[in-house]
């Protein structure tokens, strides 16, 4: 079906790196696109415009492009399975990068008919996404936990792209649907189903091979896995028939797997053999928290008892709180460590290709911005959200910063390297 | 990560007993910062260079011999070749690591590049034992049958 068949689980340097690299410009913009509507986002309420196209930039242009980035990396490693097509995994970013461009930018104008074309080719890139991700996870002989995992995220991920194509339709034909309905299953299932369920799958790897630990039990793994896959199916249920009791039940079904996720993975970290663990835990501490308060709200918002302007709230905690600093934090753990792997002879070391300054700038600047913007939301002021937004682009500025450093070092290591 | 051929289970064992004795004297430097070192300092500076003169130049030896070359076999030479780029690093650096730790050499009198090349060490095992966790160990559960296992496992005893 695809060319360029790999025989090794080790990609090509630049097949991940486009993806990150990517997922860094967009990151940028995603802020900058903030910036330009952020007297518009304590008052969001949906439909187009700035805020909209700011979403769509950090959901698909940052978290889905890192994600897939990394997972072409590193779900080879847990399934004991390559990428088979080389050619299918470039062919995928140059549909995913002009796709969200094109339905970020047409969001952003007010116009939904350059927001189609866009829209079918990120569905496109998702396609091809899913049977490269099914490929591997059926022929998967390792890992079983992160397998089902990732079946769970492709699930997901098929209920995503029907909902976003619906939606779309709705934008642009006019088409007759429940538009609340439709909204929330198409941001559940793409922040906690396709992009949370990968998230808490490679985190049960990924994190205790980035801390030396053992991986949390394979029973607490399938206790969150099923929690969380309740949770899912419940708060669709509890959309389309509009049941709070529902909606309250997914929450609480989804709190209970946050909180067995958390709690291995915090028992794992413990009985880590080596004792630093650096900052980005940070963040992925952070990350973990705005987890669980995002679940919280969303309890509180089905049963009535939550703040005014909860659902901007909530989006808040969701995408750039839990999913984005989650993937920040993980991004800049493995890029100079696979920069490193590709650096060829010499094997610099990835402390030595990783540009200090620019992170600490940038955990900073992205706490600075997170906490603004739920301030700025909570206190319906719009120009506290400029200033968080400023802060946000000054915060994703230096971490591209930090990305083309370690690609600079990269090429010097090269360079010195003996032939 | 559980490992059903014993080799594996080996190797990993030898993977944490290394990093469980690497990750103390980084503590330990990290604590110490740029202060002079105490004798306890210097005595675990000494078990460390042992350790890697024994323990990891067996183990490297042993995988470079029997376990790579199936890795290569099996399609996966790229891995190979980079985790024995990376033995042949961290060999440089043990050797001169080494060389300034034993007590003749007056290790207080070469301190700074002696505490320079002991975190460099450590972070150069994390990071091979991290691949090594990632790459060659569980190729081996599917590269190797119950009997070649047994031979290796024998082997290396």
């Amino acid at each position: 079906m695809f060319a360029n068949v790999a025989h090794s689980r080790l990609l090509p340097m630049s097949v991940p790196f486009r993806y990150f690299g990517a997922a860094v410009a967009f990151h940028v913009l995603a802020w900058a696109a903030l910036l330009a509507g952020a007297r518009d986002v304590p008052g969001f309420a949906g439909g187009l415009g700035m805020p909209f196209a700011a979403l769509h930039l950090a959901t698909l242009g940052v978290i889905a492009m890192a994600a897939i980035g990394a997972t072409l990396q590193l779900l080879p490693v847990a399934t004991r399975q390559p990428v088979r097509a080389i050619g299918a995994a470039k062919l995928l970013w140059w549909l995913l990068a002009p796709g969200v461009l094109l339905f970020a930018g047409g969001a952003a104008a007010y116009a939904p008919r350059v927001m189609a074309p866009g829209a079918a080719l990120a569905i496109a890139a998702l396609a091809v996404y899913a049977v490269l991700l099914g490929r591997n996870l059926w022929s998967a002989r390792g890992m079983p936990v992160v397998v089902a995992h990732g079946w769970a995220a492709l699930a997901s991920l098929v209920g995503l792209a029907l909902t976003g194509l619906a939606l779309v339709a709705r934008y642009e034909h006019g088409l007759a649907l429940d538009h609340t309905a439709f909204r929330g299953a198409h941001l559940v299932l793409a922040a906690y189903g396709f992009m949370g369920l990968l998230v808490l799958g490679l985190s049960q790897f990924l994190l205790p091979m980035l801390a030396i630990a053992r991986p949390p039990t394979v029973r607490s793994a399938y206790a969150a896995l099923a929690a969380a896959f309740g949770a899912l199916a419940l708060a669709l249920a509890g959309f389309f028939a509009g049941s709070e009791a529902l909606v309250v039940a997914a929450a609480v079904a989804g709190l209970g797997a946050a909180g067995v996720h958390v709690v291995s993975l915090e028992r794992s970290l413990r009985a880590r053999l080596r004792p630093a663990l650096g900052p980005a835990f940070a963040l992925v501490r952070l990350s973990w928290v705005l987890l669980l308060a995002s679940l919280v709200l969303a309890g509180a918002m089905a049963l009535g008892w939550a703040p005014p302007r909860a659902g901007v709230l909530f989006v808040l905690l969701l995408v750039p709180g839990w999913l984005l600093t989650f993937l920040l934090a993980v991004l800049q753990r493995i890029v100079p460590f696979l920069a490193s792997v590709h650096a060829g002879t010499g094997s610099p070391l990835a402390s030595a290709l990783s540009p200090e300054g620019p992170l600490v700038a940038h955990r900073l600047l992205h706490v600075a911005a997170l906490a603004s913007l739920l301030l700025a939301v909570l206190l319906d002021a719009p120009w506290f959200a400029h200033a968080a937004a400023a802060a946000g682009l000054a915060g994703a500025l230096a971490f591209a910063a930090f990305f083309i450093g370690v690609l600079a070092r990269l090429r010097e290591a090269r360079e010195a390297a003996p032939a | 990560m559980d490992f059903n051929r014993h080799i594996s289970r080996r190797l990993h064992e030898e993977h944490e007993a290394t990093l469980a004795l690497w990750g103390r004297l980084e503590q330990t430097l990290a604590m110490r910062g740029h202060k002079p070192p105490t004798e306890e300092d210097l005595r675990l500076m000494r078990d460390c260079a042992a350790q890697i003169a024994d323990e990891v130049t067996r183990h490297f030896a042993f995988e470079e011999n029997d376990l790579f070359p199936l890795l290569a076999a099996s399609g996966e030479g790229d891995i190979a070749e980079l985790l024995a780029e990376e033995h042949a690093t961290i060999r440089a650096a043990a050797k001169r690591f080494a060389e300034l730790a034993q007590p003749g050499a007056d290790p207080q009198a070469h301190w700074p590049e002696l505490r320079a090349l002991a975190l460099e060490l450590a972070e150069r095992l994390v990071s091979h034992v991290q691949k090594e966790e990632m790459s060659l160990l569980p190729s081996l559960e599917d590269l190797l049958d119950e009997e070649t296992d047994r031979e290796l496992a024998g082997s290396y005893a």
